[in-house]
């Protein structure tokens, strides 16, 4: 997320006309939120589209946090969704077990939106841990909300750069279960919610179908081609191919640039 | 203070209430830092500076957290390294099953189902621990977890207001801070302010004195954590902490003489830290 250059190879401070590959994932992020969706936001990238969402074409959509936030409205960049400036212009303030209890679990939430350390072909997260070249491991923040949100979201966008090693045909740890888990699909091990449906990245929208991923969509100026050669697990394409996102309007790069990561601590 | 840290045992069980970098009970764990209290088995829904801080003075035998950061400042630097060097024994639920457990614990329960982390990772060590068991639901024949109850014998929580008789307000978002508090056998707050008897409006009670074993004042104490609507977290200070952390065991050592050890207590510790 961190350092990518723009699409038309400009720079963080381009000119209007070009962007971020951070800000075209958070735009194609937003693109996967309702106006009636009841959301759970993890932390990092998908705070910054699911805003943008609430800016845009889905002024009506309820934001809630695990820390017991409900319908956040926050004005200025927040550190993460423990800061409190995450939490400005709030409808409620409860608890985590009613958020992600009585919300969530209880299947009010109709879309979560997650990062993601490494994912498979069935939308499983690891959070949690990655072998390292020694042959040990390196231990990262693990699951927070995010099991919850995976199990019992109607349905779950998990939002994450495209970079190969983050596509795993193995999980080093399954931290929340996608779509199936080994031969198991989720129903049958007892998940309630739709589990992950999309996989938005800065090049690419992938479907998780029953029959496995599929390359629904590439961000303008993407050749599926080299997207899918990218990609190290197998990606199915649609019939008629992917459809393309279109570039993010001026009026998107303006509220990300001036008001939802001015810093861009998320999309540069 | 001192009495808050004389309500847990050598090798007693303690949860935190704070949250990645909001409301810490950085002065309560300062103290239990000075005190060096160790074998710990620390609890916390979501790990925060404060649990990161008692790994680093190397007084947590065993984590039970849901996952935990410091949010864009970055990770629990000194918990990971602990975990991946065989330091400290950890236990990662998801951050809703935690607090199940906690509620359990509360209500007294014998455990509480749960659809949570069914199908993922963190049951393996879970299920081994003993705490977790894969089951049936009775009504629908479906997979559900059981979740053994969670009493802490200690729960620290910074609030802001409170009275003598441990009644006590909390602004804000509560996250897991109930369940914690009435899990726990005893449970030490820790107020900005405290007030008169009768002087808190009693439909914002958060916490009902009858929970509450102990009371201390520390104004500023969840610094370098946020306390909503009272103060922010200091920027300069976490990414001080963070770079400490991140840096290695060395530098944390070094960190913690320099701005726990090394003061005689809070008031020092807030002049040196905070101006």
């Amino acid at each position: 997320m961190n350092g990518h250059t723009g699409l038309t190879g400009a720079s963080s401070e381009a000119a209007a006309g070009s962007w971020t590959r951070g800000e075209m994932m958070a735009v194609a992020g937003s693109h996967q939120v309702r106006d009636d969706d009841v959301v759970v936001v993890g932390l990092g990238l998908p705070q910054v589209a699911a805003l943008l969402a609430r800016h845009t074409h889905a002024a009506g959509v309820s934001l809630l946090l695990e820390a017991g936030i409900f319908g956040t409205a926050p004005r200025e960049p927040a550190m993460g969704v423990a800061d409190p400036r995450m939490w400005a212009g709030a409808t409620a303030f409860g608890s985590l077990l009613e958020v992600l209890g009585a919300m969530l679990h209880g299947g009010r939430v109709t879309l979560g939106m997650l990062g993601a350390l490494e994912v498979d072909r069935w939308g499983s997260i690891n959070t949690t841990q990655i072998p390292t070249a020694g042959g040990g491991i390196r231990r990262f923040n693990g699951s927070g909300g995010g099991n919850d949100v995976s199990s019992h979201a109607g349905r779950t966008v998990i939002i994450m750069a495209h970079e190969p090693r983050k596509f795993a045909s193995q999980l080093d740890f399954v931290t929340s279960a996608g779509r199936k888990v080994g031969d198991k699909d989720r129903a049958e091990l007892g998940l309630s919610g739709g589990g992950p449906s999309e996989i938005v990245t800065d090049r690419a929208v992938i479907s998780l179908g029953a029959e496995g991923p599929v390359l629904a969509a590439v961000h303008t100026g993407e050749d599926p081609e080299l997207v899918a050669r990218d990609t190290p697990i197998p990606l199915l394409m649609p019939s008629g191919g992917p459809v393309v996102t279109p570039p993010p309007t001026e009026r998107e790069l303006s509220l990300i640039r001036s008001e939802l990561d001015p810093l861009g601590w998320y999309t540069r | 203070m001192a009495e808050g840290a004389g309500l847990l045992p050598e090798g007693g069980h303690l949860a935190l209430c704070g949250f990645a970098i909001s409301r810490n009970a950085v002065s309560f764990v300062h103290e239990l830092i000075r005190a060096g209290r160790a074998h710990l088995h620390l609890t916390q829904v979501v790990g925060g500076l404060e649990t990161d801080l008692l790994v680093a003075a190397g007084l947590v035998d065993r984590l039970t957290y849901g996952g935990g950061s410091l949010d864009r400042f970055g990770p629990l630097a000194s918990v990971n390294r602990a975990a991946v060097a065989g330091q400290l024994e950890l236990f990662e639920y998801s951050a809703l099953a935690l607090s199940l457990r906690l509620h359990a614990g509360a209500l007294g329960l014998p455990y509480l189902p749960t659809r949570s982390m069914l199908g993922s990772d963190l049951l393996d060590s879970l299920m081994a621990s003993g705490e977790v068991r894969l089951s049936t639901d009775p009504f629908s024949d479906s997979p559900c977890l059981l979740l053994s109850p969670l009493r802490p014998d200690l729960a620290v929580a910074h609030v802001d207001r409170a009275d003598r008789a441990g009644n006590c307000s909390i602004e804000g978002p509560v996250w897991s801070i109930p369940e914690t508090v009435r899990a726990a056998r005893a449970v030490l707050v820790v107020c900005e302010q405290i007030v008169e008897m009768g002087e808190l409006d009693p439909s914002r009670v958060t916490i009902p004195g009858e929970y509450v074993t102990a009371v201390a004042v520390s104004p500023r104490g969840a610094h370098p954590t946020a306390v909503f609507g009272r103060y922010d977290y200091d920027r300069k200070h976490l990414e001080l902490y963070e770079k400490a952390a991140t840096s290695g065991e060395e530098a944390s050592r070094e960190y913690l003489e320099r701005w726990v050890l090394g003061v005689a207590d809070e008031q020092a510790y807030l002049e040196a830290a905070a101006g």
